[in-house]
């Protein structure tokens, strides 16, 4: 008899339940299918950019060249200046005829420095900026 | 400079480096290495194996392989393409027609949102928001030049943000002149932003600056930092993992740690912010700092320990960038009947002059060094001094014009100090 009772019990809390959320799972897709479609704005900015220019051409080889190492600072007095300074003794054994410059950058890292890029420019076959991070 | 060049960056960074954002804004291709990371604070050891034993963490060839390549590989035919990128392709003024449901999904798929549901910013909404200044809507309010192009923020794509946050017209003005100093920080580290209010607008808008000033319990003090969090987000175009790359984040991000200060409230001699900052006490004017951190005072004041004291204690945990301490009315107070601070300006003096750290700490910061180290090997002092000192020497880390005293919150004796800065200010009327 006990049992019985629950059996009806669980039923009528299932129709009970069934009758609170109102609708079938077909009639739910129904309704959102029948959602009206609105036109909202777009918050998104164009963004207006500089014309691509094409990297420029690179070296043949590195033999005899000078490598510019510029420190962004990034991290320190002792980040990026041990990175190039390590890079420098991969050179001297490797490719020994590479000459390389290690360079702090004037001002903070994102900084423009003008006459640095000029003595490079000057006296530079190529550059490795860096360390970011 | 006219010579191949190339960009090395940590590895926790050059994926960005090298998006499409980056790649284009100086109209040229950049070629990068990436250097496993971190490489600040390693040893040597460590750093030669990053060189001589390690990968290039984008080609994954041997590192000075990749820097050799770098240098002397011919461009490939994607660095060779001239011309406007795709990216630059203009932004319809309108979205595709869809349900309110789909909408809602796609602003999150676009990353346009805070990820709690939105306002849909209809043309007649935006409109409405529009009724609040008499500012044209193609008026730029300001280009944001980073990250990647240049963005002209209008007065209509604000007035979409503030639709979204869910704002009213007569806050627009007040949004308006937020939106001056849209985006908010990104950085690697969890740099966030402080909006601080002052002025006839507080009461204007109805904005809280009494109990829980800084808890979710006033409107407009919502909406107006979510708002800046929209804009950061859209006009910005901050999308996490392509153009964001904080390590942590900030949960500040979500308000912006938007407050008005208690005016009503100052002792005799302390004046509002604004004032402090040069305009008039009648004017209204918001102003956004940068900063990373809070700390809460937990409790109330004690006599056996002078507030100023636990205020200088908790003071030496910040980097030394800049400093505002909240301070309830309560708080200020005490500061001035009992201990003597007739202004903000003495309270501030005070405190630049009596907390100090040690060089060491001061250093240890990475941002401290990123910032600082050019300067200081460059012989500006005290920077110079400073870096070949004994790191146990004690130092100052504020001046007087950093420490900022800001009045808000009522009902106890607490306050929070906050590594933020106030920024020079905005007029509000200017944006009516």
């Amino acid at each position: 008899m006990k049992r019985k009772h629950l059996i009806i019990s669980l039923l009528l809390l299932v129709a009970a339940a069934a009758a609170y959320t109102g609708l079938s799972p077909d009639q739910t897709q129904l309704q959102a299918a029948d959602q009206p479609k609105i036109t909202v704005m777009n918050p998104a900015v164009t963004s207006k950019m500089a014309d691509r220019e094409p990297l420029g051409p690179r070296l043949d080889n590195l033999e005899g060249k000078t490598i510019y190492m510029v420190d962004i600072s990034w991290g320190g007095p002792d980040a990026a200046r041990v990175v190039f300074e390590e890079m420098t003794a991969w050179f001297a054994q490797n490719i020994p005829t590479v000459k390389t410059v290690i360079k702090r950058k004037a001002g903070m890292y994102s900084q423009d420095d003008p006459p640095l890029w000029k003595e490079i420019a000057a006296n530079g076959d190529a550059a490795i900026i860096g360390v970011s991070g | 400079m006219g010579i191949p060049t190339l960009g090395a960056a940590g590895d926790n960074v050059v994926r960005y480096a090298v998006g499409y954002n980056f790649q284009y804004t100086n109209g040229m291709p950049i070629r990068y290495i990436g250097i496993p990371f971190p490489v600040a604070g390693q040893p040597r050891e460590v750093l030669h194996s990053y060189v001589f034993d390690r990968n290039d963490t984008l080609s994954g060839k041997p590192m000075m392989k990749a820097v050799v390549d770098a240098l002397t590989a011919p461009p490939t035919p994607e660095e060779k393409i001239s011309g406007q990128p795709p990216e630059a392709k203009a932004e319809p003024r309108f979205l595709a027609p869809d349900t309110a449901d789909n909408l809602q999904q796609l602003f999150k798929d676009k990353d346009w949102t805070d990820y709690n549901p939105i306002i849909l910013p209809t043309e007649e909404k935006v409109k409405e928001m529009l009724k609040g200044t008499s500012q044209p809507p193609d008026k730029v309010v300001k280009v944001i030049s980073w990250p990647g192009g240049n963005r002209s923020l209008t007065v209509e794509k604000v007035a979409v943000c503030a639709v979204m946050a869910g704002a009213k017209p007569k806050q627009f003005p007040l949004i308006l002149a937020v939106a001056m100093s849209v985006p908010f920080g990104n950085s690697t580290s969890s740099m966030a932003n402080m909006i601080l209010v002052n002025g006839p607008i507080r009461n204007e808008l109805e904005m809280n600056y009494r109990l829980n000033v800084m808890g979710p319990h006033n409107e407009v003090n919502s909406v107006v930092g979510r708002c800046y969090t929209l804009m950061s987000k859209t006009a910005g175009n901050l999308h996490s993992g392509k153009t964001t790359f904080s390590g942590l984040g900030s949960n500040i991000q979500y308000n912006n740690l938007c407050i008005a200060e208690n005016e009503e409230a100052l002792p005799a001699g302390w004046e509002p912010t604004h004032v402090l900052k040069g305009f008039k006490a009648t004017e209204s004017v918001v102003a956004v700092g940068t900063g990373w951190s809070y700390i809460s005072s937990v409790g109330e004041v004690q006599l056996k320990y002078p507030v100023q004291n636990l205020i200088r204690d908790y003071m030496r945990s910040l980097t030394g960038m800049g400093a505002t301490v909240i301070v309830t009315p309560e708080t200020a107070g005490l500061l001035r009947d009992a201990q003597g601070f007739k202004t903000k300006r003495d309270l501030s003096a005070w405190l630049a002059n009596n907390v100090e750290k040690t060089i060491g700490s001061y250093w240890g910061n990475g941002v401290i060094s990123t910032m600082n180290t050019s300067m200081a090997l460059q012989g500006m002092e005290p920077l110079a001094s400073q870096l070949k000192a004994d790191p146990e020497t004690m130092m100052k880390p504020f001046q007087a014009g950093q420490v900022n005293i800001v009045v808000a919150g009522q009902g106890q004796t607490t306050w929070f100090v906050t590594d933020f800065g106030v920024g020079r200010g905005t007029r509000v009327d200017n944006w009516r």
